[in-house]
């Protein structure tokens, strides 16, 4: 029971909370407990939550079979390294933009470690320019040990990974100049990205490479989908490294989501219904506020 | 190889040229042409409005030197109309690169032109790394955020500052941003703080906010520069966003006949493509 | 225990933020600001790595002489010019430090902040590009999409306002409530929700130690 411990110790958290919170009388955001009670909305949805996901993992730990819809992006990760492979031509990685505490990051850098593994497996050419030297720390890790993994701790490159600049823009430069000589057969785009989503899949379109991204913002969406081949949309981004790896315990939580956003729809009906007839429509949005 | 063909496989710096010349054409010949203004611009500009004299303001220049054609004539034409209203304005960046020397340049200008005098009628508080950490301890003291303005005077030295402690003291914060940060200004000084808000952001960042002004999150919105030209139009000074809208008319509609050309080329190689078998 | 300590830290870690949203700050003082101020002094650090980064890459170039070296040299030489004046101490010279009249603040505004610009301007160019290519009324969902965006080009600029209030001059504060503030809102509302949705997921997946990819563990 791998998971039994830090479980154990979340639920106590929570216990331990709850009837402190429930003790609360007001909502004042004054506060002279040593708890901000006007945030127990926000706790108890984040214990349920928590626990729809930890539920789901433990199912799939016993063995049961959980349905996870085919993401087309994803399947052609490993024929996208494939072509690089047999072109001769490297496949460059992106994990985003953005600093590392940026979830979006950390999903970027958990997909980049099923990529090294399938570049090592191919031994293909991999580039990972990065904007932040702690993203650098961090992606440089990932790689070196998923061809550890594979066998080929050989064939690593320290500058696989490599800072190429801080100022948004700069790093764009520099990416869309390397897509343009090397022209790697394919592009994987997956984090955060702002401005630079467009400059960024419009060159690689133009250096003939084959494009898959994915965000979370979505106002780049509409870029990524005219200029890539394949995007991951919004919370498909969250769910790619999970989907990947084929493990049923990271496929759980994918479960625990799904659980989730069935209760914010019911309760977006229910409070829209409330609010449209006038039946305790403040009372509901109360109910939601989060201070 | 067809007519068609040829367009649907058109080097793309032939583009590149149309859109240069579409761009450039209209700054030499401005058509002048009439604007709307969307009720989001119109909320945010009537709630400045409403405030009463001498109300702290504060002005946010969250937005690096890259987008500054789309977003400096928001804060242009919003100093106008605090500065024309006899409204104290606090300004400050999160923004390290160009953000500070973005603000400094901005105030002094406009300060110069209706005669205020700094730390009295306006305060420059400038850059201070770790944003969420900024937003939520000003809720509580300035002063512990920013001992000293951008100029390292301390704030105790400042007669605007010593009335102004938290964000109690401040009526109204107009954030003119480029970036996630007016999320943050959202989810932490409104949220927890209950204070009233507007944002002036680039156009590919206006949609997302809209669901915010439903939720009443936020007053006002103006996006891109066709948002900074109507803010320009409400405060009655016509300036480089109002000049910069004929070229966007005309870069649009290029861009519109663009893709009524490659739809009519894609059906019409489709269909030869057919008739060929 | 070289598995198991980074994810006890993780796991610590996420759950002391997740204690500093519902402690009372009153009691426990400034804890947030505390850990965020070690992120930022974990990243002064790295901040080291980045630039023993840059200049190694750029470096093996310019010793052999390989193709484009000269850019590379380039690129070290700027590195070199905007970062060494910046960390100087300005007691020193007026020029030092990253004020305004300093050299770090000239490069900016007169070299930095241009270029930043122009690269921003460029995303003119590739959406025109990019439209041109790949906007295909395939389908009818991408007809839909097709004159949507149409509409709302138009509705963004005089000239296709103008065109609209004379056809009928409700209209385009019909566009504005039904496709910004409709359709447009729910989208972006179903997006978020979903998003956020499966960023706390991962962040639950982190603190748990399930997901150990991000830090080089299959």
């Amino acid at each position: 029971m791998r998971l039994a411990r830090p479980v154990g110790l979340l639920l106590l958290l929570i216990l331990l909370l709850i009837p402190e919170l429930l003790a609360a009388n007001g909502a004042s955001s004054v506060e002279t407990g040593w708890f901000r009670t006007y945030r127990i909305n926000a706790v108890i949805v984040a214990a349920v939550f928590s626990a729809a996901v930890l539920y789901y993992t433990q199912r799939a730990r016993r063995g049961d079979k959980l349905f996870v819809r085919k993401i087309a992006g994803l399947d052609e990760v490993e024929d996208a390294v494939g072509r690089a492979t047999e072109m001769g031509r490297p496949v460059l990685f992106i994990p985003g933009i953005d600093e590392i505490d940026k979830i979006d990051t950390l999903a970027g850098l958990s997909i980049l470690g099923r990529v090294a593994l399938i570049t090592a497996r191919y031994e293909t050419p991999l580039y990972v320019p990065v904007r932040y030297p702690m993203v650098l720390a961090a992606a440089q890790e990932v790689v070196q040990q998923s061809y550890i993994t594979e066998g080929r701790a050989d064939s690593y490159n320290q500058d696989m990974v490599c800072y190429v600049a801080g100022e948004q823009f700069a790093y764009t430069a520099t990416v869309n100049g390397y897509m343009m000589r090397e022209r790697p057969a394919a592009n994987i785009m997956m984090g955060a990205f702002y401005a630079e989503s467009l400059l960024l899949a419009e060159t690689g379109n133009a250096a003939g490479s084959i494009q898959i991204a994915g965000t979370a913002q979505p106002e780049q969406l509409p870029f990524f989908i005219a200029a890539c081949d394949y995007t991951l949309m919004g919370e498909e981004l969250f769910a790619a490294s999970a989907y990947l790896s084929h493990e049923p315990l990271m496929l759980g939580g994918l479960k625990g989501q799904d659980f989730m956003k069935v209760l914010i729809i019911a309760a977006i009906l229910v409070g829209t219904f409330m609010v449209t007839t006038h039946l305790g429509g403040d009372w509901m949005r109360s109910l939601f506020e989060v201070r | 190889m067809g007519f068609w063909q040829r367009v649907s496989q058109l080097d793309r710096r032939w583009i590149y040229l149309a859109v240069a010349l579409a761009v450039i054409f209209p700054l030499l010949v401005p058509m002048k042409m009439k604007l709307g203004i969307t009720p989001e611009a119109r909320q945010l500009y009537e709630a400045i409005e409403a405030l009463p004299d001498s109300s702290v303001v504060m002005l946010t220049f969250d937005y690096y030197p890259s987008t500054v054609a789309e977003t400096r004539p928001m804060s242009i034409a919003a100093l106008h109309q605090m500065f024309r209203k006899n409204l104290k304005v606090i300004t400050m960046t999160t923004i390290p690169l160009g953000g500070p020397s973005i603000a400094d340049r901005t105030m002094r200008e406009m300060a110069e032109l209706y005669h205020k005098t700094y730390g009295v009628d306006y305060v420059n508080l400038g850059f201070k790394a770790n944003y969420t950490a900024v937003l939520l301890g000003m809720g509580s003291s300035i002063e512990s955020i920013y001992p000293s303005d951008q100029y390292g005077t301390p704030l105790a030295k400042l007669p605007l500052m010593q009335t102004v402690k938290n964000y109690d003291q401040i009526s109204f914060i107009f954030i003119v941003a480029d970036n996630g940060i007016v999320d943050n200004w959202i989810s932490i000084v409104n949220a927890q703080f209950s204070k009233p808000m507007g944002a002036g952001v680039t156009a590919v960042m206006a949609p997302k906010f809209y669901s915010y002004v439903q939720a009443k999150q936020m007053t006002g919105l103006l996006g891109g520069m066709k948002g900074a030209a109507e803010y320009e139009m409400l405060v009655n000074k016509p300036a480089m966003a109002l000049i910069g809208m004929d070229s966007q008319s005309m870069a649009h509609l290029l861009i519109i006949g663009f893709v009524i050309a490659g739809n009519v080329a894609y059906f019409m190689t489709r269909k030869k493509k057919e008739s060929n078998g | 225990m070289k598995t198991k300590l980074p994810i006890a830290i993780a796991f610590l870690s996420g759950l002391a933020m997740v204690a500093v949203f519902i402690l009372n700050p009153e009691k426990v003082g400034d804890m947030e600001g505390e850990l965020l101020q070690w992120t930022t002094v974990i990243g002064g650090f790295t901040l080291l790595l980045g630039v023993v980064s840059i200049v190694r890459v750029n470096w093996r170039p310019v010793v052999r002489r390989e193709t484009g070296w000269l850019n590379n040299a380039a690129l070290i030489l700027s590195v070199a010019v905007m970062a060494i004046p910046s960390v100087l101490p300005v007691s020193w010279s007026p020029l030092f430090g990253t004020d305004g009249g300093s050299i770090y603040d000239w490069f900016f505004i007169n070299l930095s902040a241009p270029m930043m610009a122009t690269m921003f301007a460029m995303l003119a160019f590739y959406v025109a590009s990019a439209a041109f290519r790949a906007f295909r009324a395939r389908n009818a969902e991408a007809t839909l999409l097709l004159v949507t965006a149409t509409i709302v080009m138009l509705w963004r600029v005089p000239v296709g306002e103008g065109l609209f209030v004379a056809i009928n001059p409700r209209l385009p504060n019909l566009i504005n409530t039904y496709v910004m503030g409709g359709v447009n809102v729910a989208v972006q509302r179903g997006i978020i929700i979903g998003a956020a949705l499966g960023a706390a997921a991962t962040s639950l997946r982190i603190m748990l130690g399930i997901e150990r990819t991000y830090m080089g563990k299959t």
